[in-house]
């Protein structure tokens, strides 16, 4: 397996307020990583900064060895990023069916639009039924799932999630694990925020724990298991 | 019953009007929260530069007209440029452009002064005649006002709902890190919300003063209204916009008919106080709600 996204020295933040220190992290071609650690610790702060939102101080991000993090947020999704942000962010006054074809505004994702369409319906049916419904109506668990249909619309070969079961009922969130596991399993990269150590363990190829603004521990589901003193310790779990 | 149609006519032309220059205004601050304080002095300029060429350079009035649109839309793309995009990424971005926007209008109206004069001028394009329909008043300048206003309406919301480019402004209205996360280039949406927005003003500065007469400040009643207009809308809804700019049109010939003209902008004021103590967003408008 190759690396597909590297993070190499990676200083970044909002304003003086550095989030990120000096972090790096490689991300394999193919594979889940998943993104644990206390709130308030970088974790979202990292997605923004490969998307392009947050601007970088220091460091530099490869995507398959171009340097993209001088790049503005839209060419990079052009490059093949897409970002489910936390919160949804979805756009309150469209209805479902707007908030996905947004996912496929781009050129080379607009040609494919009829046919990911249809993948976004089979894999997340209830939003077939909810088309015509517009956005701020919908429940919590309808909203996380227009988020991540509306990013498997653009041609994404890395989807980064944040926290997608956040705020959510358990059964909903077994529905939206189902999801990434089936993704994961289509041979995307994907890399995945959570909270929850448990869950990100069940589900990661690979295992990343921020503390601080940066890599505090890294290694696999299994490993992570095997060392309760780090969840004890990072996440008081 | 003649005369509340009459009312009516004349209340609508009004409406039209303000409904042209609200709804760029509208767009601006939807798409990028920034209240262009400068969009009078456009309108002024549109209405002068529709006059320069079709008086000084005796153009036939499409073409002036078509002339006067474009250098207000490229006026707005670079206002754009020279004075949002430095200050985009700042804090306090709305109240920095706010007051920037404020030293453009000055700059611009100066430009006109210094051009033009201060005494007022004629605009050119005007159409003569009118029209007796049943018992009500018609003069066709009125009508057309109307027409153009009802056909740039249908076209703006035909663009906006139904174009890739209108979704891109839409989305960015709605989520700018989200339609960034799609692709939108948004810089180029405010560029062109800015270029719309000073066509229309265009617009506006010419079928106004085709009803009264030019002048250097003529745009600051009609960006005063338009800001009156788009509080009781709700900021940023384009098509609340237009839907309270026809209503106030209304109100004004109604007000100006029973009460007289001197009353009609302090009940004006009185109705938005009273609409904002009802609907503190606005009519149209939504809740913001801060997202931690």
């Amino acid at each position: 397996m190759s690396v597909e996204l590297s993070i190499q020295n990676l200083t970044a933040g909002y304003g003086a307020q550095i989030v990120l220190r000096n972090l790096s992290l490689d991300v394999e071609s193919g594979t889940l990583t998943a993104l644990i650690g206390p709130n308030g610790h970088g974790k979202s702060t990292l997605l923004r900064a490969i998307s392009g939102l947050v601007t970088i101080a220091a460091g530099q991000i490869l995507l398959a060895g171009t340097r993209i993090d001088r790049y503005r947020p839209d060419a990079i999704v052009a490059r093949g990023i897409v970002h489910v942000p936390q919160g949804d962010l979805l756009f309150p006054d469209m209805t479902v069916l707007e908030n996905l074809r947004m996912g496929s505004y781009l050129p080379a994702a607009a040609r494919l639009e009829r046919q990911r369409l249809e993948e976004v319906f089979t894999l997340l049916p209830k939003l077939r039924d909810r088309q015509q419904q517009t956005a701020s109506t919908l429940s919590g668990g309808e909203r996380r799932m227009v988020g991540i249909g509306r990013g498997l619309m653009t041609s994404g070969r890395i989807l980064m999630l944040d926290e997608p079961s956040l705020g959510l009922a358990p059964i909903i969130i077994d529905q939206i694990y189902e999801v990434v596991d089936t993704l994961r399993r289509s041979g995307r990269t994907v890399i995945l925020v959570e909270e929850n150590a448990v869950r990100a363990a069940d589900i990661a190829d690979e295992i990343h724990l921020l503390d601080h603004g940066g890599i505090a521990w890294g290694g696999t589901g299994a490993e992570l298991s095997g060392r309760p003193e780090l969840l004890e310790t990072y996440l008081g779990a | 019953m003649d005369v509340s149609l009459q009312i009516l006519a004349s209340g609508l032309t009004l409406g039209a009007m303000y409904a042209i220059s609200t709804a760029g205004l509208a767009l601006v601050f939807g798409a990028m929260k920034m209240l262009n304080m400068s969009h009078g002095a456009i309108l002024a300029l549109g209405g002068y530069l529709s006059y320069f060429a079709l008086t000084g350079l005796g153009l036939p009035a499409p073409v002036g007209i078509t002339f006067a649109v474009l250098v207000c839309a490229a006026v707005g793309v670079v206002i754009y440029h020279i004075v949002a995009r430095p200050m985009l990424q700042s804090d306090n971005f709305e109240t920095r452009i706010f007051i920037a926007t404020i030293g453009v209008g000055v700059i611009l109206e100066s430009i006109i002064l210094e051009a033009f004069g201060p005494q007022p001028k004629p605009q050119p394009v005007s159409v003569p005649g009118s029209l007796m329909w049943g018992g009500v008043y018609l003069p066709y300048q009125n009508l057309m006002i109307l027409g153009v206003a009802v056909l740039i309406m249908a076209a703006l919301g035909f663009a906006l709902q139904k174009t890739r480019i209108g979704r891109a402004i839409r989305a960015t209205a709605q989520n700018r890190d989200a339609a960034q996360l799609m692709g939108v280039r948004i810089g180029g949406v405010y560029a062109l919300v800015l270029a719309i927005s000073g066509g229309l003003a265009a617009v506006s500065g010419i079928t106004i003063s085709s009803l009264s007469s030019l002048l250097p400040n003529m745009g600051a009643d009609p960006m005063l209204k338009a800001f009156i207009i788009c509080v009781v809308a709700g900021l940023g809804s384009v098509p609340g916009s237009v839907i309270a700019a026809l209503f106030i049109g209304v109100f004004e010939a109604v007000v100006q008919y029973i009460f007289g003209v001197r009353f009609s902008f302090a009940l004006l004021l009185i109705l938005v106080i009273l609409v904002l103590i009802w609907r503190p967003h606005g009519v149209f408008g939504r809740v913001q709600g801060v997202r931690l």
